[in-house]
């Protein structure tokens, strides 16, 4: 699962991926690539955040807490520790 | 079952993801008939109903709650297991109108798997609300499924699925399970698998569709690539499929699993855009308001607690009320049977059975029905209002700390009510090693009856600070317990991952049901246990056996705690329940006045003991239900370790503070 993937809309985003953590509230992005085992990437996958889904982030918990982001017109309340292994392209 | 009969009954099934209503549907088709169980081997909920309707019996299966069938949680394999089990007659996709594109690509999975579907476009009066309206004619044109518009929580659109299906047992319609199709690339890497099982003539291929299997060697499915290559030359199928599946992890640039789910997805998203006809922006509502109050960074912490408290002022004020009423008539009750068996039994008899088995169940009752009801009430309108997700966003970060995450608080909120529906509600956790972290931590919590504890001894002879104080020693305990569990117990922590629903004005009805089937539960469970706990212990009262387990714990109560000899036999009963330390040590001591009898010290020992030894007899039983007997033994026995360690601890400290 190392190996970069590519996002299904074509091009390639070489570079300008960030961690979704790096988003504040009200910001957009496209899911370039989630980092992680197959379980842990499917599930997320199966709640819409394929690569190339565009997402934005709704509001972050206190503390370190999750970041809820808005993606295919379902609200998901996603732990930091995940978020920080989601890679989004800003914009 | 005579063939007639048989015609006559039919069996549906309800599916679809979280949140969508599902369960409002099953309530409304089956109302209080119904019945809660587990999957035979699986602790997964299994809620099943009947109705009767047009002079046909229907069984309805309310399945999980899912997102997919991928196959990374217990309750998509149940699910999986029953569609592919062909029992259901009729399946029933309940989607939300308002979040078409991602309840569609679980709809796309059901097809997949060629259940006999029927769709309940469920909350089409929310989609409108947010501006969504949906062609349903083209959406069923476009999938080949029937589609019927539903409102459940108005039971409207309901009748129109029950007289299809009924239409469709009378043939008066056709009807076949609809095929679903993808993307060039994708369908001929279908194809090529799918010859080769053609071709070796798998056994596979008699429980699950041809095609569904062929998908799932593509997706390299680990159940599924499991069960082939352990049949004859079934490791050259999967094989051939590793190849298929690299050849198109090449074109893609991703796994096949993903290049799948990508084409559910855009598949969804294209049919939802065909469909999807937006009116206008939704402006900002008053909803919002209520997102920034309840899920905000701070608010969302002032809100959470001051909702706790609430629910705790009103437990305890309405619990109180009921439990009043109950006791006054549960005593007339026993006294009246008192006086009809000892004539009959003599007094050695009825008071095993007055004082033992009514005694136990009634004030068993007494105690579940008015804080447990009124806590369930409170608890499913939270749930069906949608804050329950949110109180679980908020407090996340806190929940870390205890090696969980912010979904443990929903179990251990409930906790606070009693412990032994917290047991099951550890089920939302995702892993095992979560369950049983989340479950020895709201076995920790104190529930309703230590709570009448607290506030009967030590806030009422002491004073309220020093009763908060055990509340506070309790969370750090719990705090504690759980870093150290974290830490020990093999596995890693997940994180939190969940939906947030929109918020909902509960339907009344659905609430009422909900509580009702919960206390059920909780009475199959419990009642029992008690009653049958109450006539032992009962029996070694009037035996006087009790004088033998006084002196075994003798040494520990009394030379190690400090506390008077009479704490010994309440502390002993208390497992049934325990709020009988507090009845029991009064009855003992031949007064209600504990300061007079007991020091500060001893009545604050006393009961930060009776808050953390041994859960009660009924929670011992959930436990052993979900997590099996030798979990619970050393639950308990950590617990009692920690009674009796944190008991001498007080011991030892608090005269140097009380004087």
């Amino acid at each position: 699962m190392n190996r970069p993937m590519k996002g299904p809309i074509g091009g390639s985003f070489g570079s300008g991926a960030v961690a979704l953590t790096a988003l504040s509230p009200g910001q957009s992005g496209v899911v370039f690539q989630i980092l992680g085992g197959r379980g842990k990437v499917q599930r997320l996958i199966d709640l819409g955040l394929v690569p190339g889904t565009r997402i934005t982030v709704i509001r972050s918990a206190a503390f370190g807490g999750p970041i809820e982001i808005s993606v295919r017109g379902t609200n998901l309340a996603i732990g930091r520790g995940i978020a920080s292994r989601i890679l989004v392209i800003p914009g | 079952m005579d063939a007639q009969e048989e015609e006559k009954t039919i069996e549906i099934a309800l599916a679809g993801n979280a949140n969508v209503g599902k369960s409002v549907i099953f309530n409304a088709l089956t109302g209080l008939n119904q019945s809660v169980g587990n999957w035979p081997g699986k602790t997964v909920e299994r809620a099943e109903g009947t109705l009767f309707y047009k002079g046909y019996k229907i069984r309805v299966i309310d399945l999980p709650g899912i997102y997919s069938l991928s196959v990374y949680s217990m309750e998509e394999i149940v699910t999986r297991d029953y569609i592919s089990s062909r029992n259901a007659d009729f399946v029933i996709n309940v989607i939300d109108a308002s979040a078409l594109e991602r309840n569609l690509f679980f709809t796309f999975q059901l097809m997949e798997m060629e259940a006999p579907l029927i769709i309940a476009l469920n909350q089409i009066d929310f989609a409108e609300k947010k501006g969504i309206k949906i062609n349903v004619e083209k959406l069923s044109d476009l999938l080949g499924v029937p589609v019927f518009p539903t409102v459940a929580i108005r039971g409207t659109g309901i009748d129109n699925i029950l007289n299809f299906i009924i239409d469709v047992k009378e043939k008066k319609k056709e009807f076949k399970p609809a095929k679903i199709e993808y993307g060039k690339e994708v369908e001929e890497a279908i194809n090529l698998i799918l010859e080769k099982l053609r071709e070796y003539k798998l056994k596979i291929t008699k429980y699950y569709p041809e095609r569904w299997v062929a998908i799932k060697l593509l997706e390299q499915d680990e159940q599924i690539t499991q069960r082939v290559s352990e049949e004859e030359n079934g490791s050259d199928i999967v094989t051939f499929a590793e190849k298929i599946a690299k050849n198109l992890e090449e074109i893609h640039g991703e796994p096949s699993w993903m290049v799948l789910s990508s084409e559910r997805y855009s598949k969804a998203n294209r049919i939802a855009t065909e469909v999807e006809h937006f009116e206008r922006r939704p402006k900002k509502s008053k909803s919002e308001i209520l997102e920034e109050v309840t899920g905000g960074p701070k608010l969302g912490l002032i809100t959470l607690i001051m909702v706790m408290v609430a629910i705790f002022y009103g437990v305890f004020t309405f619990g109180a009320f009921l439990e009043d009423l109950l006791t006054t008539y549960m005593d007339m009750f026993m006294e009246y049977t008192r006086g009809v068996l000892s004539d009959i039994l003599g007094h050695f008899g009825s008071a095993l059975i007055v004082d033992g088995l009514i005694g136990g169940i009634a004030s068993g009752i007494a105690v579940a029905i008015p804080y447990i009801l009124t806590f369930y009430l409170i608890i499913s309108f939270l749930e069906d209002s949608g804050y329950l997700p949110r109180a679980a966003f908020v407090i996340d970060s806190f929940m870390h700390k205890i090696g969980l995450h912010g979904k443990a608080f929903i179990p251990m909120i409930i906790s606070f009510g009693c412990n032994v529906p917290a047991i099951a509600g550890t089920r939302i956790m995702e892993t095992r090693r979560e369950r049983l972290i989340a479950a020895m931590l709201s076995v920790m919590v104190p529930c309703s009856a230590t709570t009448v504890v607290i506030l009967g001894i030590v806030a009422k002879f002491i004073g309220i600070l020093p009763a908060l104080g055990l509340y506070l020693l309790d969370i750090i305990l719990i705090i504690v317990l759980g870093k150290i569990l974290y830490r020990w117990l093999p596995g890693e922590g997940t994180g939190l991952i969940m939906e947030i629903p929109p918020y909902k004005l509960p339907s009344i009805k659905n609430v009422v049901i909900k509580a009702w089937v919960n206390i059920k539960e909780f009475l199959m469970i419990a009642l029992p246990v008690i009653g049958l706990g109450s006539v032992f212990l009962e029996f070694l009262y009037v035996t006087n056996y009790i004088e033998v387990f006084s002196m075994i714990f003798n040494p520990l109560i009394v030379g190690i705690l400090h506390l008077p000899e009479q704490a010994t036999v309440p502390l002993i009963l208390g497992i049934l329940r325990k709020e009988m330390t507090l009845i029991l040590i009064a009855e003992a001591f031949g007064t209600t006045n504990l300061a007079l009898v007991m020091t500060p010290v001893q009545m604050i020992v006393f009961t930060a003991v009776t808050m953390i030894y041994i859960p009660c007899i009924a929670t011992i039983a959930a436990l052993i239900k979900e997590f099996g007997w030798k979990i619970s033994l050393a639950m308990t026995i950590i617990t009692i370790l920690l009674a009796v360690f944190v008991g001498a601890i007080l011991t030892a400290i608090l005269p140097l503070f009380l004087g």
